[in-house]
């Protein structure tokens, strides 16, 4: 698991001023950090959507913000997103945990994240939040990769150096709640 | 009720070098008073989500009037967004909601709760403190300068007669300048506008 403290070093590295947030459990450990930072904003929204237009809007005003989502609210987001940040181009990273995970890897069920049918996605033993993210994200264009441990934190500024080349946003999967 | 004219005319004239985004029925119509480089039409975009992208706006740019020509419609897609938008104390921001109680691009389909909802009571009870209703020309015009010297974020509902106004696209055949770019295209104006040498409105 990643430690908060270090993901919150790495996104000031690279000149984050903005959090755009809807708490869950896997976050809250940097969302606690965040309240009491005084070099990024913590802006909290009603319904993850909303963070992806603010994201957007930022953007445009100069700033540099991070998305901070779990991964059924990137699922509502949809057309905040692809309306906002793809068509926009906005190189924006997002921090989305994927809840179900565990349980995915636990079942042996990684193989069949693309390969889904109505009695996979109806187990009650599994959920089916995390069958569904990795094939939604390829599905609309957002390219990722993951965040399991500390030594991955630093993958987190090579992913800004490439949505600024690319104009492209870059998300990395949290699969463990941070520490 | 206003006519679009009565709407726009004292606005654009009002403006100052605030950021002046538009959606749905005024996107066309606003491009008859403005060719400003601080205008964005959030067409071709995400429907319902130009309050809370003017919003972020208005929060990096805290020294400019930001002011977004919202659809009633789209205002009822992210209602959460008067909470969110309270809750930020965007005091650059100042929120129209374009009150024609019908989906006119698509038909003139009426709201949901046309004729009955209120937005102005949504906004103080989402946390605004100055919030503001206008259904004739002359107390808008005449309250207008007075709308947009406060602090923020402001909700103004402005009563307009229903209209005509077909699909939006972006192309070339659009005869508004900031609809024959690509969404893309019209963001990099707008962030070079406003990294332009600007006094402070």
């Amino acid at each position: 698991m990643a430690q908060a403290r270090l993901i919150l070093e790495e996104l000031k590295k690279n000149h984050v001023t903005h959090i755009i947030s809807l708490p869950d459990n896997s976050s809250a450990m940097l969302l606690g950090l965040l309240s009491a930072d005084r070099d990024i904003r913590l802006i909290s929204v009603t319904r993850e959507g909303e963070a992806f237009a603010i994201a957007a809007g930022l953007w445009i005003g100069g700033k540099v913000p991070v998305v901070l989502v779990q991964n059924t609210g990137f699922f509502e987001s949809g057309d905040s997103f692809r309306g906002t940040i793809t068509r926009l181009r906005v190189p924006l990273v997002c921090l989305i945990t994927y809840r179900g995970y565990a349980k995915l890897v636990s079942w042996r069920l990684e193989a069949r994240r693309e390969a889904l049918d109505a009695e996979t996605l109806s187990r009650a033993d599994l959920d089916s939040a995390a069958l569904v993210t990795e094939a939604t994200l390829k599905a609309w264009g957002l390219p990722f990769d993951f965040l399991h441990a500390d030594e991955d934190v630093a993958k987190i500024s090579e992913a800004f150096r490439k949505t600024k080349e690319n104009e492209q946003p870059f998300a990395f999967l949290i699969t463990q709640d941070m520490t | 009720m206003l006519t679009k004219h009565e709407l726009l005319e004292p606005l654009a004239r009002l403006r100052g070098n605030a950021v002046v985004i538009t959606c749905m029925g005024v996107t066309r119509p606003w491009a008859r008073y403005s060719e400003s480089e601080l205008d964005f039409a959030s067409a071709d975009s995400a429907m319902g989500h130009t309050a809370d992208f003017a919003l972020g706006i208005a929060l990096a740019r805290p020294q400019r009037k930001v002011i977004c020509l919202n659809g009633d419609g789209s205002m009822l897609m992210t209602l959460g967004t008067l909470v969110t938008a309270a809750q930020a104390a965007a005091r650059n921001l100042f929120l129209f909601v374009i009150q024609n109680d019908i989906y006119e691009l698509t038909g003139n389909q009426p709201i949901p709760g046309a004729g009955r909802v209120d937005f102005a009571v949504l906004a103080r009870g989402a946390g605004f403190l100055r919030v503001y209703s206008f259904d004739d020309a002359n107390s808008y015009a005449a309250s207008l300068p007075e709308v947009l010297s406060g602090a923020g974020p402001v909700l103004v509902v402005v009563k307009v007669e229903p209209g005509s106004e077909g699909p939006i696209s972006r192309s070339e055949r659009e005869a508004s300048d900031y609809l024959k770019v690509s969404l893309a295209d019209s963001g990099r104006r707008l962030r070079r506008a406003l990294d332009a040498p600007d006094p402070v409105n």
